[in-house]
């Protein structure tokens, strides 16, 4: 058998390479359609495998559609969907290590890819990594999508803040939020959800004011009164409160929960002695109550805490402050101090004692955050007094 | 008839058409010159780079239609076809290997090396087609041997039927072999730097100025015809942890020498496999192979189908972290046995693939171990996996340039080049000092072939003049100097011949009896320079190889070495015995 190739080649150099171009041009267009052919064929194979996976997805056998995408990849090495929903399929089966190595090399390529910065945000929050959820997750938001930018965006920013909250951090959840807040088109549902965000970060007042623009659109959703009535609540204003709950039972008389918070707030609204239009007979009354419900606090604690107020007020230094010493000395002080005021209560109504007020609330205050430190919460009218006292320090700050 | 016209019945040319056909030859002659041979031979190798891409892309074709079709897309063990496919294949390459084509097996490489060294840059075309068929059919049907080795073989063996067909100076045709070699490779690998380095380092075997524009110039359009056809993704794309603190090399370190050791013991095993293969009866050939890939397949069957082919896909998802190290490290010992199996038993394929796999695994495992035991490394996995790639191509290959740019360039990222320097440069040190002999220099001495190489010649100690020079002798005249003066010094020592320091530069000699001679004529009040010839003697340097005395050494029996920052300072002067006697001095120790 002979291998020798003819002679079909010239020898003048120009001639040569004439040839040879030729040569290439045929080869080219040869190969161009075997590879095409190829090309069009694995595509065929790697979409079969690609949609077999995402059935898989479905049906939640998510190891089989690893084994699928990992085969659809194959076929296919460069398709970015595949090498995705592989990242997807090897998260959501814990092996978050395989994840972030695919969808990091997709994320190198495509930077700014909404798409793959959220697939990134979310395996970073799988992890706990919170760094860098916040960082993909923002890159989600101001990267580029190719459809739905907006909606997407707002669910990439929504999942940030539903990871913040569960991490505990209120602050930059709250930030994300107020963001989240300011884009939000009228839709009752979002901005529902966003209130109840708002009430997670413990922003009450910010919470409030989206169920106010939730009920604005939807009046007399029972959901978005309840909610309105306890982040009115939970921010001290009672008398807010109380109309949102009132409303809410009204409309949903089986709502116990907003039942309940009503009475509260009714009790707190009876209960603060500051509260406007009311007699001054009225306030003197409210300040005696208070002054005494929290000198039986008082008392009762230090019983349960065994310690002798009348002993232990003869060692208590006067230079401690009632939040930062030991409790027998603090709950001694603030009785001593208790003791000392009583007296004054005969001048509430005299003329010309008008600081006087504000000093009983404030050692009111006090006793009702020592013996809520020292002996846990209070039940009735001291809860009603702490929580005055907090919204109290709230407004202070 | 248009070109000829005719007057009174006489037929004569027409001067208008044969002013063309003048024209016309003239142009074409002038566009003959404009091509020299370096010019037309650069031109060569851009179209050996194209022809041979547009072979290596049908070759990966070929090889990935074939896997597909025999073994499927990712195949899983414990089915019928992972031992029957390899063996069966393991039979047809055999026979077509004895019978059609003969001489294609092994790699590739060292053939190569034999056209261009022994063979005058021939490789017959045959081989480069029995390499493409039986190469696609062993690799496809899952022996454990990679493309890139082949792929080298078949652009140099496209590049030598080219240059026979165009008839090409000998010395030419010789060059033919690398230059195609290296279109070969980078096509195979995408990795144009890496695949001149490695022609130049392993088939050259030596520096080589007149050859690296050719060898570039193929090198980068067969990887242009590549990525045109399948695109330019890197072969690997994994993230790779930056390299941050520089106490972590010692991690990489410890990965440098364990693939130093792993790769002696991949050396040893094919080293001493293949010689006894070889040397069992004539017609055990036939069935070496098919005997090779049915142990390949039961391996694969009873769980590993991992280490059939050139496993790139699993060595991608080793780097991506699918697998434990305990895995990773059982892989790589697979592999060895597998791939020592397939190229001992004559399959032909090639063994960068594999070395690639057995790095990644091996990289893998150990950094899987280092962070059990320092869990605050910094490195992932597929770091190490990418680093113990270089390692074991340092290693086992000896191609310590050729295997850095082979990281970087497989893989798209350059922030590991610290890493990779060092646990190259460990397993290679280690590999060299338990195995003096580098795998392809072993497997060319097993064939009874002696070819040179980069590692002989790095290690090839150099004489230079300043190991052979004799001291300046004491006395040393210059042109301005009187005959009678310099007479008297010259009669005062045993020196015969005197060097001259000439006018402005350069040096010549006289004798002493021509001294006399001039002094007795009555000379004594010229100078020397105005009387001896003004042509100088040759001047040679301290740092020059010794062999650049040879040519001045008969011509003058002694030779002025003068300094390079100063001409005028004579450092010593050297004689034709001072050569001898150097050159016999090293011949007996």
């Amino acid at each position: 058998m002979s291998w020798t190739l003819p002679k079909l080649v010239p020898r003048s150099a120009p001639a040569v390479l004439l040839v040879l171009t030729l040569a290439t041009v045929v080869a080219f267009a040869a190969v161009s359609h075997l590879v095409n052919r190829y090309n069009a064929n694995q595509q065929a194979r790697g979409r079969k495998l690609y949609v077999q996976g995402l059935a898989d997805v479905s049906a939640g056998k998510l190891d089989d559609a690893v084994e699928e995408f990992r085969a659809a990849l194959t076929c296919d090495p460069s398709n970015p969907q595949y090498q995705l929903s592989l990242g997807r399929a090897l998260r959501d089966t814990g092996r978050l290590d395989q994840a972030e190595s695919y969808v990091l090399a997709l994320w190198q390529r495509a930077p700014q890819d909404g798409t793959i910065n959220l697939a990134l945000g979310r395996v970073a929050a799988r992890r706990g990594a919170v760094d860098d959820s916040i960082r993909y997750y923002h890159n989600a938001m101001y990267g580029v999508w190719s459809a739905d930018a907006d909606a997407n965006r707002r669910k990439a920013r929504v999942e940030l803040i539903e990871f913040l909250v569960q991490k505990g951090a209120a602050a930059q959840a709250q930030s994300e939020l107020v963001a989240l807040a300011a884009s939000l088109p009228p839709d009752p549902q979002l901005h529902l959800q966003a209130a109840q965000f708002f009430a997670q970060a413990q922003d009450y007042r910010d919470a409030l004011s989206e169920y106010e623009q939730l009920l604005r659109l939807n009046r007399g959703d029972p959901v978005a009164l309840a909610g309105a009535g306890e982040a009115a609540y939970r921010a001290g204003h009672c008398r807010t409160s109380q109309r949102y709950l009132q409303e809410a039972v009204k409309v949903n008389p089986q709502d116990s929960h907003s039942r309940q918070l009503l009475e509260f707030a009714t009790l707190v609204l009876h209960t603060d002695p500051f509260v406007r239009r009311i007699s001054d007979a009225e306030r003197v009354r409210r300040l005696t109550a208070a002054f005494l419900h929290a000198g039986d606090r008082l008392k009762s604690c230090a019983r349960a805490k065994g310690v002798n107020l009348e002993n232990a007020s003869a060692n208590s230094g006067t230079s401690l402050s009632a939040s930062t010493a030991l409790p027998s000395n603090a709950l001694a002080r603030l009785a001593q101090r208790w003791l000392a005021m009583k007296p004054d209560l005969r001048r509430l109504r005299a003329p010309g004692e008008d600081d006087l007020p504000d000093a009983i609330m404030d050692l009111v205050f006090q006793i009702e955050q020592q013996t809520a430190n020292d002996c846990g919460e209070p039940q009735g009218a001291d809860q009603a007094l702490l929580l005055l006292s907090r919204n109290r320090e709230g407004a202070d700050q | 008839m248009s070109e000829v016209g005719t007057t009174h019945g006489s037929v004569t040319p027409n001067p208008g058409s044969s002013g063309v056909r003048l024209n016309r030859r003239r142009r074409f002659s002038l566009l003959e010159d404009v091509f020299d041979e370096e010019r037309y031979f650069l031109l060569l190798s851009v179209f050996i780079g194209i022809f041979s891409g547009l072979a290596v892309v049908c070759f990966r074709l070929a090889i990935d239609w074939t896997h597909l079709a025999l073994l499927g897309p990712l195949p899983q063990a414990h089915t019928w076809r992972l031992f029957a496919i390899p063996s069966l294949a393991g039979l047809a390459v055999a026979l077509l290997a004895i019978q059609v084509f003969p001489g294609i097996g092994g790699s590739g490489v060292n053939q190569t090396k034999a056209a261009l060294y022994i063979f005058n840059g021939y490789i017959p075309f045959r081989t480069a087609i029995g390499k493409f068929v039986c190469a696609a059919l062993a690799i496809g049907g899952g022996h454990s041997l990679g493309p890139e080795d082949p792929s080298l073989q078949i652009g140099a063996g496209l590049a030598s039927a080219l240059g026979r067909q165009l008839q090409l100076s000998r010395e030419k045709l010789r060059l033919m072999a690398p230059v195609g070699a290296a279109a070969g490779l980078a096509a195979a690998f995408n990795a144009p730097v890496s695949a001149v380095l490695f022609v130049i380092e392993e088939v050259i075997g030596r520096w080589s100025a007149g050859i690296l524009g050719s060898v570039v110039l193929s090198a980068v359009s067969s990887v242009v015809i590549v990525r045109g056809f399948l695109g330019s993704e890197p072969l690997f794309r994994i993230p790779v942890t930056t390299f941050k603190r520089p106490a972590e090399l010692i991690a990489y370190a410890a990965l440098g020498i364990v693939g130093g050791v792993a790769s002696v013991l991949f050396a040893k095993a094919i080293g001493l496999l293949r010689p006894r293969l070889k040397g069992l009866p004539h017609w055990t050939q036939y069935f070496q192979s098919a005997v090779a890939g049915l142990l390949i397949g039961l391996i694969a069957f009873l769980g590993a189908p991992q280490v059939m082919g050139a496993g790139y896909d699993f060595m991608d998802q080793a780097m991506r972290g699918q697998y434990a190290w305990k895995l990773l490290a059982v892989l790589a010992a697979l592999k060895i046995i597998t791939t020592t199996l397939s190229f001992a038993s004559g399959t032909p394929g090639g063994m960068f693939a594999p070395t690639l796999f057995i790095g990644a695994m091996l990289g893998g495992a150990v950094g899987g171990v280092e962070h059990l035991w320092f869990p605050h490394l910094t490195g992932s996995n597929g770091t190490y996996a990418l680093v113990g790639m270089g390692v074991l191509f340092a290693g086992f290959l000896r191609v310590p340039m050729t295997s850095v740019f082979m990281v970087l360039e497989v893989s798209g990222n350059y922030e590991i080049i610290v890493p990779v320097i060092v646990a190259n440069t460990f397993a290679y040190v280690v590999s060299r000092s338990l195995q003096p002999i580098p795998i392809f220099d072993l497997l060319t001495r097993q064939d009874g072939l002696v070819l040179p190489s980069l590692e002989e010649e790095r290690e090839e100690t150099v004489l230079r003049i300043e190991d052979a020079m004799l001291p300046p002798p004491p006395i040393i005249l210059s042109a301005g100097d009187y005959i009678d003066a310099a007479t008297r010094r010259a009669q005062a020592s045993s020196q015969v011949i005197f060097f001259v320091r000439m006018e402005p530069s350069g040096w010549s000699t006289i004798s002493r009896d021509l001294l006399e001679r001039l002094l007795s004529e009555g000379k004594g009040e010229h100078t020397i320079g105005s009387l001896i010839s003004a042509q100088t003697l040759p001047c040679l340097y301290p740092d020059l190889p010794l062999e650049a005395a040879l040519r001045y050494v008969n011509q003058v029996p002694l030779v002025p070495v003068v300094n390079r920052a100063d001409s005028r300072r004579l450092e010593g002067v050297i004689s034709r015995e001072a050569v001898f006697a150097r050159y016999q001095s090293r011949e007996t120790h």
